[in-house]
């Protein structure tokens, strides 16, 4: 092994920093972009800095988030952009590709760059890397609050010294230091001082930047950082440059690598350990004194992270996030889902009177698929809220530390964990919470089981039908069909993983970021911002679909039937259900009510329960009784606030232990329940449950599956879940009939 | 003064880097994490399950899975 090099700085060009800075001044709109390493507070920051200016979407073409801002500051327009977390500029992650790309291609003005102030040496590697584009940096020293806990006092002028950049402190979560480290970026930002890496090294970099000078094509801006990624071996960087032409230079650059090895020297290994040198030479000036303290988080971890106590933690936390959600949210659910629709049902009738045709439409169709979107929005708000503060406590990091041994036999990692828990309230937040994995395989294959995952929204199915058919085991009957549904989602983890979506291999890394309290508002804006493009996104689908199954049952398919004003079973929904029904004699259920009411279960499960009592008991939507204006609004506000009431009662009971099983005797005697024990048998009655928990994703999982992987990806789940549902229905039919039941 | 695999260390032992594969799956990203000639480790924790390992090194938490622990060479 070569003995180790002496740490280098680069001498600081003072021609071009201070050309630098008077460049900068004559921006008439700066663009600044803000980087940092994961956990370094860089969302609370961009929130204090941006406020309410803050505009959330996606990076075209990747489900990342592109978070940006325009500010006005003495009068000049600034264009703020937060770049997605990353430990270094070698892409590993789709949010670290977004970065580095943003870096090459965007040339900013100036370079935010967030540093965590308790964990100095680290976060400077990236800095050092940001150095090697020629582009100003100013740094936001951020958490200096957390560092002084763990005993760490960062000296901002001895940083700003070394690195020759200006620094500021900053404490995001109170505001503090936001507005100087504005005008800091603004007007003293400069080159910095970057790392001089060992001579060898520095040759090559010298001879690469000088063939780039000849190929316009590559900004200036990122020569020489391009030269060390070429050295560093730097798979993204090699595809980008081949893709766009630039062979020689990477047949240059592997000359040099070439050279070095008969040297023996190793490139990557010698630019990591020049930054690290430098990186711990400047954390060693800027932080002189360490005493080291137990911190809270450590103390939090010998609990959270127990031999014996940590999974029953996680467990135990998991029931505590679903009790409230459910708790928290029914009363808003329930009141959307009754007294809001039928007021609005009663305007409907009364303003459409002379439209009968249209009239129905409304109050068949456009209201309940407005209200089922709308019933969704409490419950995905306070599981939203719950998940971000997980997130963003660092408590996620702990639960995949927990369960990644498990995980790992499916070929996934610890993180894969979460979206399947969140699948059991919703699969719709389950499946944007892939996000968080780093591979698209992983991603895909995850957002792929999750619709087995059995989400509440099937819940009634079970009860109704336990109620008719299992009135001693119900809640057997409930429990059984979670199980079922889990070791399906792993079942097929195991296919896919063996057929269409092999493991790419590759370590795994998980940081166990610091315990931290989140701030109320960015959790707020977090879950708000997602709720609200859910309903953005499930609108459409949602009452497109909703009008069409309206239609289907509008429509006579019988000679002298009525538009509007047929039975069911002659409408064209009931005689497509008929002639399907047949490919359900295996199962036990090949009557057409039973197929048809599977139909608008598609929209969303619960509906089954509502489509087979219209059906069974011959229901036709209850005329609503027309309400005049203002008694609609006293009843829709008074039903509002029991709803708030019930909501806010119900927190302490949260606590309570949890009911094992579902409570199915209350049903017992409903005339659905009793016309399903008639229409059913207790083996065909199972059949039909295992088809409702496995048959589809309702159609706002499949959106959801579209938007994060392609429409492609969201159809081969609906087909392959149709599919298992027939197959594992049958099977389950058949059992129970060999078993006698 | 042995140069081990950082899998052999158990929770609360330290040592300090000596190399790391060429082959291994997570080289680059342990490079700039730290894990670079003479940066000092300690294990912390195995999770209930056994696996992956915490370790600190530097002012990082991380955690690793004891597969890739076996390509990481430390000297006590």
């Amino acid at each position: 092994m070569p003995a180790p090099r002496p740490p280098g700085a680069l001498v600081p060009d003072e021609q071009a920093c201070r050309d630098t800075i008077q460049r900068l001044q004559a921006v008439r709109e700066p663009r600044i972009v803000v980087v940092g390493n994961p956990n370094t507070g860089k969302t609370t920051l961009i929130n204090a800095l941006a406020g309410t200016n803050l505009k959330v979407g996606n990076w075209a073409g990747v489900t990342v988030e592109k978070r940006q801002a325009d500010l006005q500051l003495q009068g000049r327009t600034i264009h703020l952009l937060d770049l997605p977390g990353a430990y270094s500029l070698s892409p590993y992650t789709p949010e670290e590709l977004v970065t580095r790309t943003a870096l090459l291609d965007e040339g900013p003005d100036v370079i935010l760059n967030v540093l965590d102030a308790g964990n100095l040496e680290r976060n400077l590697y990236l800095t050092l890397q940001l150095m090697d584009f020629r582009i100003p940096v100013a740094v936001a020293l951020n958490l200096v609050d957390e560092a002084k806990e763990k005993g760490l006092t960062v000296d901002a002028a001895a940083l700003s010294r070394a690195l020759g950049v200006p620094v500021t402190e900053t404490v995001a979560s109170r505001q503090q230091g936001t507005k100087t480290l504005l005008e800091h970026s603004l007007k003293h930002a400069t080159l910095g001082i970057g790392v001089r890496y060992p001579a060898a090294i520095e040759d090559a970099v010298a001879d690469l930047t000088g063939r780039m000078a000849y190929l316009p094509t590559l900004p200036p801006h990122a020569w020489r950082y391009l030269a060390l990624a070429l050295l560093e071996g730097d798979p993204s960087v090699r595809g980008r440059l081949s893709a766009t032409g630039h062979t020689a230079l990477i047949d240059a650059a592997d000359a040099h690598l070439a050279a070095l090895e008969t040297q023996d020297t190793d490139a990557l290994i010698d630019i990591a350990e020049a930054r690290y040198a430098r990186a711990g030479d400047i954390a060693r000036l800027a932080v002189p004194q360490v005493q080291a303290r137990r911190t809270l988080s450590e103390k939090l971890d010998r609990l959270t992270l127990h031999p014996l106590f940590g999974i029953p933690l996680f467990l135990a936390l998991v029931l505590l996030v679903f009790r409230l959600t459910f708790s928290v949210a029914s009363p808003f659910v329930d009141l959307i889902g009754e007294p809001l629709q039928e007021t609005a049902a009663g305007w409907a009738s009364a303003l459409l009177v002379s439209l009968p045709l249209l009239r129905d439409l409304v109050v068949g169709a456009i209201i309940p698929g407005v209200g089922t979107v709308l019933s969704f929005l409490p419950t995905l708000l306070v599981l939203y809220l719950a998940m971000s503060f997980l997130e963003d406590s660092g408590y996620m990091a702990r639960a995949a530390f927990l369960m990644d041994r498990l995980m790992r036999s499916l070929g996934l990692d610890g993180r894969a964990f979460i979206p399947l828990i969140l699948g059991f309230g919703c699969n719709v937040p389950a499946v944007s919470a892939t996000r968080t994995l780093e591979r698209r395989s992983d991603r895909v294959l995850v957002s792929m089981i999750i619709p087995f995952m059995s989400c509440s929204a099937r819940l009634p199915v079970y009860v109704i039908f336990a109620a008719a058919l299992f009135p001693r085991s119900g809640s057997w009957i409930v429990w059984s069909m979670y199980l079922l549904g889990m070791l399906m989602a792993f079942l097929f983890a195991w296919l896919l993983r063996r057929t269409a979506l092999p493991a790419e291999g590759g370590g795994v890394l998980l940081e166990l970021p610091p315990y931290r309290f989140p701030a109320w508002a960015v959790l707020w804006k977090h879950a708000w911002r997602r709720t609200k493009s859910f309903a953005r996104r499930a609108r459409t689908t949602v009452l497109a679909t909703v009008a069409v199954v309206w239609l289907l049952l509008a429509l006579p398919a019988v000679s002298g039937g009525k538009f509007a004003q047929v039975d069911p079973k002659d409408s064209v929904f009931g005689s497509v259900a008929q002639a399907v029904s047949p490919l359900f004699a295996p199962l036990g259920f090949g009557n057409w009510q039973a197929t048809g009411a599977l139909v608008p279960g598609f929209i969303a499960k619960e509906v089954v329960v509502g489509t087979l009592g219209q059906i069974y008991l011959g229901e036709q939507a209850a005329a609503p009784a027309p309400l005049g204006l203002i008694e609609g609004t006293k009843q829709a506000l008074g039903a509002t606030w029991d709803a708030l009431k019930t909501s806010v009662a119900a927190i302490p009971t949260v606590l309570a232990l949890p009911q094992l099983g579902a409570d199915t005797g209350a049903d017992q005697k409903s005339p659905l329940a009793a016309a399903l024990a008639r229409a059913f048998t207790p083996a065909s009655g199972l059949a039909y449950l295992v088809f409702v928990l496995l048959y589809t994703p309702c159609i706002v999982t499949v959106g959801a599956i579209a938007q994060e992987h392609g429409r492609r990806v969201a159809w081969i789940t609906v087909a392959y879940q149709l599919a298992a549902a027939w197959i594992m229905a049958f099977l389950v039919y058949q059992l129970a009939r060999a078993l006698g039941l | 003064m042995d140069d081990v695999p950082l899998a052999t260390l158990h929770p609360g032992q330290s040592g300090h880097v000596v190399s790391l594969d060429r082959e291994h799956p997570l080289r680059r990203r342990l490079l700039e994490l730290g894990f670079v000639r003479g940066a000092r480790v300690t294990v912390v924790r195995c999770a209930p399950m056994g696996d992956p390992t915490e370790l600190r090194i530097g002012g990082s938490a991380l955690a690793l899975r004891r597969a890739d622990l076996h390509g990481i060479t430390v000297r006590q």
